[in-house]
């Protein structure tokens, strides 16, 4: 009778099944590891003094600046443009069916903002003519409507920065109220 | 045939797998501390273009955390896993979105969470951010601008969110 006990094998431990998972894991992070897709933003404050009131006519005396944007040829998306006009005075025109900065060709990027240099421009030498001190003059962005509330985003966004650009901090933003402060939806809120 | 008895016959080979282990595990950890899960609140959008914008520094340690309202080119918003949709072509529609926008506002600073988030006077110390497409109609940027300043919610700090124009040598 044999009763040698058999000596214990050398065990060893399969690792692929676990580097298989780690391998899993590490890929995981690593497609839903997501980099910071903003890395500016514009300061603003909405006006607390107003809030959904209309509010007296501002004095005549105080120093204003104002844009007024519009958008024209809302139905073609080729042709459509933003008209900016500079207190009913000088008129500028941001390049028709604008696609948006990464989508447009070197040139017409060029010509979009040479537009808003030229207002930045205009800008400059009106707060000239209020004695060259941005802090005492006001800026308005108004957007009537229908055709205002039509402007896109990102065009506005430029005209607030070109009044960030000289200076300018005080902007005020007027246009297109929200359905529910018309007279008939009022019971609503 | 001498030549066979020469070369010692190849050994089972064995790759020295610790080493790797160690560098996979170390990789996987970096990789579950740095994932920032937070980044979901931001929609995907074509942000505009700004020369002035100041740098993004999110401050963890902000004992409150702003809002970010996300708002598409066509005119859906998200905040906080909700969509209200002001682009619908029914007045009664949109009117009901705005609703449901003023009462989600309302909600979280009545909720809370532990913080005060009104000031004395009742302005919200929240900042909101406005993470809109460049191609959304301004429109539905004033009537989001409009229900923060809603007296019921009272939000006045507001933050656009844009991007720096490329350089030309970029």
């Amino acid at each position: 009778m044999d009763l040698r006990i058999e000596e214990p094998q050398e065990t060893e431990l399969n690792m692929t099944p676990m580097i298989d998972i780690v391998f899993q894991l590490i890929i995981f992070f690593l497609l839903s590891l997501k980099f910071k897709t903003i890395d500016r933003r514009i300061e603003s404050m909405l006006p607390d003094d107003r809030g959904l009131q209309s509010i007296p006519e501002t004095p005549v005396d105080e120093q204003k600046i104002k844009f007024k944007v519009f958008r024209r040829e809302l139905a073609s998306p080729t042709n459509a443009y933003t008209l900016i006009k500079l207190d009913n005075a000088a008129q500028f025109r941001l390049p028709a069916g604008w696609k948006g900065r990464r989508l447009e060709s070197a040139d017409r990027v060029k010509q979009y903002d040479a537009v808003l240099a030229t207002i930045t421009e205009s800008l400059r030498t009106r707060i000239a003519t209020y004695g060259g001190m941005p802090d005492a003059v006001k800026g308005e962005i108004v957007a009537p409507p229908p055709h205002g509330g039509a402007v896109p985003h990102g065009d506005v966004v430029s005209l607030l920065n070109t009044f960030i650009d000289v200076g300018l901090m005080d902007v005020r933003f007027e246009g297109t109220a929200n359905p529910l402060n018309k007279a008939d939806s009022a019971a609503r809120r | 045939m001498a030549a066979r008895d020469i070369i010692p016959e190849a050994e089972d080979a064995k790759m020295n797998m610790t080493p790797m282990i160690d560098m996979t595990f170390l990789l996987v950890v970096f990789f579950m501390l740095t994932i920032d899960l937070s980044s979901k609140e931001f929609f995907p959008v074509e942000l505009p273009y700004a020369t002035e914008g100041i740098e993004d520094k999110t401050d963890e340690t902000a004992e409150i955390k702003r809002f970010v309202i996300n708002i598409t080119r066509d005119g859906k918003i998200y905040f906080k896993d909700n969509e209200f949709d002001l682009a619908s072509e029914d007045p009664g529609v949109q009117d009901d979105n705005i609703v449901a926008l003023r009462t989600a506002l309302r909600q979280i600073h009545e909720a809370g969470g532990g913080v005060i988030m009104r000031e004395k006077d009742g302005a919200s110390k929240v900042p909101v951010m406005i993470h809109a497409d460049w191609g959304t109609k301004w429109k539905y940027v004033q009537w989001v601008m409009q229900a923060c300043a809603h007296p019921d919610i009272k939000i006045y700090k507001l933050q656009f969110a844009v991007k720096k124009p490329p350089t030309d040598d970029e």
